[in-house]
């Protein structure tokens, strides 16, 4: 009973990294409709402006400075290289963040240097230990407060101010939005901000007790089957998809011992096992809109 | 005058074939009376100072920018870059200069990209004084076999013992794993071995070696398979402290190994760790894992580190100046450039420095000098599969031995009891 309850707290923590890399991309698309690829290269680019800002700044303000600055990034990507794509179909624009995500990290991948980095966090590896002898990280406690401070912030955004309103609106119908005054443009802009930004907070937390590699962008490939069976144009969707998956990925983890037939590591191919079935039941994710088309 | 004309296009088309083709079948006697082929000019090398020089060119093919073994490739790739500098500077080879900076290409470590660089600079290279990856070199080898072009890695699977156009350096990760099994069967006595390993024929190699090694001595051996990813290692973590082995032979990346070890010590587990050479980064001692691999963790090697007190690795820091950080990345690129020299200089005795007189004379080596990094026996690649280099190395890396850079050495060069009889047959990881 104690690994169960200590499996899920893990996964919950690691789902929430999970969660809050998800509703980076469900921003931008809901935005534009484009899945971006770059969101991994954001990321890493966060994580790393960490490791350098926590030395004059300290640990929280380097997090919030790097994930101001990782926001304007991925606005002056958007500026430089998708928003001359309007009008061009979004598969072609998903592949031109394929490319940014490349070139985003060959130059991030240049300033981690030969060595691993840190992003010097005052959580470590410590563990608060709870009644029954379980334990639970600090670290994943962080985790699931900053993402619920996060999400609360978003969820304020989008329903009560003018700009949040604004990007609903674009993201139902561009073409009303624009007749009504909304500039679509600025939403594109916003959106790839926010994402951004999620990402490098996403980034660093995932960094959190570890370190910073130029491998840890491929932490942010799990956050595929995350929107996906959460729905892809869904915020919530893509919360609850994250803290199932990393759930569900970390008690895998604890029990795959017991099923060696399943070969190794299964746990790691969980996130798209539960996609999968989700698909199944759900094509739209769990909280996905169903698309209706005119035939 | 039509007929003038057809007999004026043969001359030129035969002519402008025979300049063109350089291939095996027309040599040439360059500045040195040596046969030549491919790859070799008499025309200096492009940044070459040593304008009376002609130009062997060596191409390398490596992970420079986003792969995921491009933190060790650029410092390799720079050490073998200043290590052909030194050869040029002490003379050169047979009355040429060697340019290995001309044709430097990434591969993002896929074999696709690395194919691609390849075919760009086949046609160029005499040889290739890098190819790194096992993947990656395993998508050109057959091209290499046709073209008989012999190559220095970037690896160190069991199974280029098998190939002469590779000449490898050092004891495998099959052996290395052996030998720190052995070590830690005179040392702690462990009754379980786990390996903890990535997939691919850098971890089941290891692994491979682990479990023979076990097996020989008497031991359990547990096989984990585990995936690259600081988030995917709980099931790792999970195995190690459920199923609690004496010794854990880790085969990651540093960040990974960290994960490990870092996760495996916060929930209890007080087993030993060694890691093979890859998984290890200074860089690690900053991490909230620091305390955990202080206690628990300890590491082999092919070979000595960057501080160490040999004429090579003398040469070697020398060479690259006192502003690069150290790191064994620099240490392996400059070991493993040593055999192709030696191959180099052989075919230039022999007065043929085609790439068949080159790799004739790679395979008639039966040592090599590394200058004192790898000890007398090492580089005999005449012997084949029975001539492997069976030596490694035990470091502590989190304790420094007092020196600049330097960390403890646990056990010099060492044979254990499994490696010295093991008959290498095929690849290791075949028999995991």
């Amino acid at each position: 009973m104690k690994d169960f309850v200590e499996s899920v707290l893990r996964g919950i923590g690691t789902g929430s990294v999970y969660a809050l890399l998800g509703l980076g991309f469900v921003i931008i698309y809901k935005a534009t409709r484009v899945i971006s690829f770059a969101q991994p290269a954001f990321m890493l680019a966060g994580a790393v402006l960490v490791t350098y800002l926590v030395g004059p700044l300290g640990f929280f303000l380097g997090l919030a400075a790097a994930a101001v600055l990782t926001g304007g990034l991925a606005l002056g990507v958007e500026r430089l290289a998708v928003r001359p794509m309007i009008g061009r179909p979004v598969f072609t624009v998903a592949i031109i963040t394929l490319g940014i995500d490349i070139a985003v990290r060959v130059v991030v991948n240049a300033a981690i240097g030969l060595d691993v980095r840190q992003v010097g966090d005052p959580w470590g590896l410590k563990v608060w230990k709870l009644p029954g002898g379980v334990q639970v990280e600090q670290r994943h406690v962080a985790m699931v407060l900053t993402t619920a401070v996060l999400i609360a912030l978003l969820f304020v955004f989008f329903r009560y101010t003018r700009t949040g309103l604004a990007m609903r609106a674009a993201s139902y119908d561009q073409e009303a939005a624009l007749a009504q005054g909304v500039s679509v443009g600025a939403v594109f802009a916003l959106s790839w901000a926010l994402a951004g930004a999620l990402a490098a907070v996403a980034g660093t937390f995932a960094a959190v007790g570890g370190s910073v590699s130029e491998s840890l962008w491929l932490i942010a490939l799990t956050a595929l089957p995350v929107i996906i069976l959460g729905g892809l144009d869904s915020l919530p969707g893509a919360v609850i998809g994250g803290l199932a998956v990393g759930t569900v990925q970390e008690l895998t983890a604890t029990y795959q011992g017991s099923l060696p037939w399943l070969g190794g590591n299964i746990s790691v191919v969980t996130p798209y096992v539960v996609m999968f079935l989700v698909l199944l039941v759900r094509p739209y994710g769990l909280f996905g809109t169903r698309e209706v088309e005119r035939v | 005058m039509k007929r003038l004309g057809m007999f004026a296009l043969a001359a030129v088309l035969t002519a402008g074939a025979l300049a063109g083709c350089r291939g095996a079948d027309s040599t040439d006697k360059g500045a040195s009376g040596a046969k030549s082929d491919v790859g070799i000019t008499k025309e200096p090398c492009p940044k070459s100072e040593h304008k009376d020089r002609g130009c062997i060119y060596l191409g390398i093919i490596s992970d420079l920018t986003v792969g995921p073994f491009h933190v060790l490739a650029v410092p390799i790739t720079d050490a073998q870059k200043a290590f052909w500098k030194r050869v040029n500077a002490q003379g050169g080879i047979g009355g040429y200069d060697i340019d290995a900076e001309t044709y430097v290409r990434d591969n993002k470590y896929n074999p696709q990209t690395h194919n691609e660089a390849y075919q760009e600079m086949k046609g160029k290279v005499l040889a290739l004084a890098q190819s790194l990856g096992s993947p990656t070199t395993a998508a050109i080898l057959p091209d290499m076999k046709t073209n008989n072009i012999i190559a220095a890695p970037a690896a160190w699977t069991s199974a280029y013992a098998f190939e002469d156009n590779i000449l490898e350096s050092g004891a495998n990760y099959c052996i290395e794993s052996m030998n720190a099994v052995d070590y830690a069967n005179e040392t702690f006595k462990p009754k379980t071995v786990m390996a903890v390993h990535l997939a691919g024929d850098y971890g089941d190699d290891a692994a491979a070696g682990a479990k023979i090694a076990a097996e020989k001595l008497g031991m359990t051996f547990i096989n984990v398979k585990t995936d690259s990813g600081t988030d995917k290692q709980a099931g790792a973590v999970g195995a190690i402290v459920q199923q609690k082995p004496d010794l854990v032979i880790l085969t990651t990346g540093p960040a990974d190994a960290a994960a490990i070890v870092g996760g495996a010590a916060q929930r209890g587990f007080t087993g030993k760790f060694i890691g093979t050479s890859p998984s290890w980064n200074q860089g690690l001692l900053a991490t909230a894992a620091a305390p955990a691999l202080k206690a628990l963790y300890l590491q082999s090697s092919p070979w000595k580190s960057w501080a160490s007190d040999t004429p090579g690795h003398k040469a070697m820091r020398e060479a690259l100046g006192s502003s690069v950080t150290p790191n064994d990345g620099y240490t392996s690129g400059w070991v493993w450039s040593y055999p192709l020299l030696a191959a180099l200089k052989k075919a230039q005795a022999d007065g043929d420095l085609t790439r068949a007189g080159l790799l004739k004379a790679a395979k008639s080596l039966t040592k090599v000098d590394y200058e004192g990094m790898l000890p007398d026996g090492a580089g005999n690649y005449a012997g084949g599969a029975d001539g492997i280099f069976r030596q490694s190395l035990i470091y502590n890396p989190t304790v420094g031995a007092g020196g600049p850079n330097d960390i403890k050495l646990e056990k010099d060069y060492f044979t254990g009891s499994v490696a010295k009889d093991y008959k290498l047959d095929k690849p290791c990881y075949e028999k995991l």
